[in-house]
């Protein structure tokens, strides 16, 4: 699309936008965070994938000056986040994952008022709020009470108002969670946008497809640790493209004729299914092979697209390939 | 009215784009915190009428008030009530500020501007400010009321009624200090409000409020004599019935001015902390 959101661009080439040396918190007995390192330069987006409890949300806070490291040092938009938290509050763009927003207000009330508090003056507040609102489509219910409003247009909102002071640095914390399609694939287009405009993003979803779409460096955080870090497609590399699940009557007797063919399953008792890395189609004639030569009807079949599970279960478990130690260097410099 | 004092006048260090300076802030969120105010009418129209059933209560049902000993000779009960009115519809008018507060604290754009470079505080003298707004509309209502329906007269004059609101208002500060300090860090509008009424009832009725102090068991009358409402009534009452009041209005000026001192700093390192 356009380059109309409008971020400052990078003046200081070279210097990372965020940069974060083994910061740790805890919550009284409590590690949220495990000493993560991470790398975000200006012009790139880094996807922060984990589930629930992986301490994305806690690095958010860190890194937006909400919640103080317990150890550690992080740097965003050049400047220390303990030591001049002012000033890197003037540079970022925070997204939160429930809209910081105040229901009785319009949209348009919104932006005008925060583009008042980032310093512009009345008629530039209004300026920019109108650009703000014509670029993510809420020119029409600018003047409608928020409450009277739609999720998809509350989340636009949100990340509008992030952006209203122009920032370097754009947190978006789990920003297309609950999200239809259409709305997430024109979320997905803006923070594109906001890269190739020189800001730096640290997005956080528990989406794989999302990361893989939006990253340029994916780092996966488990239990406040980053296990695994690397651009899209050294990821999927490790991971595996896809995988091929069959569901059979037996899933014992199936894993075992399986294992008898030299491949690995992995068996998910509750659901009776065995799931099997499967990079190409050759791999899943494999595993039709070996069931057939036991005999076995596979029963459902299904190909999937890795996701958060399967990533953590090749990257993040200590006896597969890469061991998470290992793994815990920077993201892409 | 605020652009002009906005972009010069940043701290130092706080000159450079991206972040109003902290007299924009305070302007821009008082202009909207006002507005918001003014907005919701329902609550308004709440708010308003609130002080009516205490006007009814004790300016009808308790009039007999006036017969107690010691009570002042040739002075209508209703004339004696009004300042007591209109000191404690000052006091609500304070809690309500911090009411309000714990709602703006529990989420809503607060919330953002804590990632943004803002000086919180200044949420806190919007929200102050717009209390004093609310105070003004609630005492005219309370005042034009008891005129007109309950034949209130101020027999100091429009200059003493005129000053008697400012003392209200000065004490309807003070508290809004104290209560949003408590609302600070609280964090919930229902602890709040426990809190709240476990003072106010005391503060109200353990003064010179509804009865002269010389009417109180003795034990209550040394409870009122230290209490600082009840030097906001006297200052009150002294204006408004044409009496001399300057020693209990300079009394209440400065409990307010300290009251303020103490709570204010209370409440703006409480605003700071997060949830």
């Amino acid at each position: 699309m356009t380059s109309a959101i409008g971020t400052k661009a990078a003046s200081a080439t070279g210097t990372d936008a965020i940069e974060t040396l083994a910061i740790g918190k805890r919550f009284g007995p409590v590690v949220a965070l495990d000493g993560v390192d991470l790398t975000v330069p200006r012009g790139t987006v880094l996807c922060l994938l984990g589930h629930n409890g992986a301490g994305k949300s806690t690095l958010v806070d860190v890194l937006t000056t909400l919640a103080r490291p317990t150890s550690g040092t992080a740097r965003v938009a050049g400047f220390d986040v303990l030591a001049e938290p002012h000033k890197v509050r003037r540079r970022i763009g925070v997204t939160g994952q429930f809209a910081a927003l105040d229901d009785r207000m319009t949209p348009r009330a919104t932006l005008v008022l925060l583009a008042r508090l980032h310093g512009l003056g009345r008629r530039a507040a209004h300026a920019r709020a109108d650009e703000l609102l014509e670029r993510f489509g809420l020119a029409e219910v600018a003047a409608r009470a928020l409450r009277a409003c739609s999720g998809g247009t509350r989340r636009r909102l949100d990340l509008a108002a992030g952006l209203t002071g122009r920032p370097e640095v754009v947190v978006l914390d789990e920003p297309t969670a609950g999200l239809d399609p259409v709305s997430r694939l024109a979320l997905w287009d803006v923070v594109r946008g906001l890269a190739r405009d020189g800001a730096a993003v640290l997005l956080t979803t528990q989406d794989l497809a999302e990361a893989d779409r939006l990253a340029d460096t994916i780092a996966v955080l488990r239990r406040g640790r980053v296990v695994a870090s690397g651009t899209p497609g050294e990821l999927k590399a490790r991971v595996g493209s896809r995988s091929v699940t069959v569901r059979p009557a037996d899933p014992a007797a199936a894993e075992q004729a399986l294992r008898a063919g030299g491949i690995t399953p992995a068996l998910d008792p509750a659901r009776g299914t065995l799931t099997v890395p499967a990079a190409s189609s050759r791999q899943v004639s494999d595993v039709l092979r070996a069931l057939d030569a036991a005999g076995i009807d596979p029963g459902d079949l299904t190909l999937s697209e890795p996701g958060l599970d399967e990533v953590y279960l090749a990257l993040a478990t200590p006896d597969s390939a890469g061991s998470a130690r290992d793994d815990s260097v920077r993201g892409a410099a | 009215m605020t652009a002009v004092v906005g972009r010069g006048g940043g701290r130092a260090g706080r000159s450079r784009g991206g972040g109003a300076s902290v007299a924009t802030q305070m302007s821009v969120l008082t202009v909207h915190t006002v507005r918001t105010l003014l907005a919701d009418r329902r609550l308004l129209l709440i708010t308003l009428l609130e002080p009516l059933p205490m006007l009814l209560v004790f300016g009808q049902a308790l009039s007999g008030l006036a017969r107690v000993p010691g009570f002042p000779r040739g002075v209508a009960y209703i004339d004696y009530l009004v300042p007591a009115l209109m000191v404690t519809t000052a006091l609500q008018s304070g809690l309500q500020s911090a009411t309000r507060l714990t709602d703006d604290l529990r989420g809503g754009l607060v919330s953002r501007f804590r990632a943004m470079p803002l000086w919180l505080g200044s949420v806190l003298v919007a929200q102050s400010a717009t209390g004093l707004v609310r105070g003004v509309l609630r005492l005219a209502t309370l005042v034009g009321l008891a005129w007109a329906v309950f034949g209130y007269r101020c027999r100091g004059g429009p200059l003493a009624l005129l000053l008697a609101v400012t003392v209200a208002l000065a004490v309807a500060w003070a508290l809004g200090w104290a209560f949003m300090a408590l609302a600070c860090w609280f964090r919930r509008a229902e602890t709040l409000q426990a809190a709240a009424g476990l003072a106010m009832f005391p503060l109200m009725f353990a003064s010179n409020a509804f009865l002269p102090v010389a009417a109180l068991p003795p034990w209550l009358r040394v409870v009122a004599q230290v209490n600082p409402l009840t030097h906001g009534v006297a200052a009150v009452r002294a204006l408004t019935l044409g009496r001399p009041a300057l020693p209990a209005v300079a009394a209440t000026f400065a409990l307010a001015l300290l009251v303020t001192a103490v709570a204010a700093p209370i409440a703006i390192r409480g605003v700071r902390r997060t949830a």
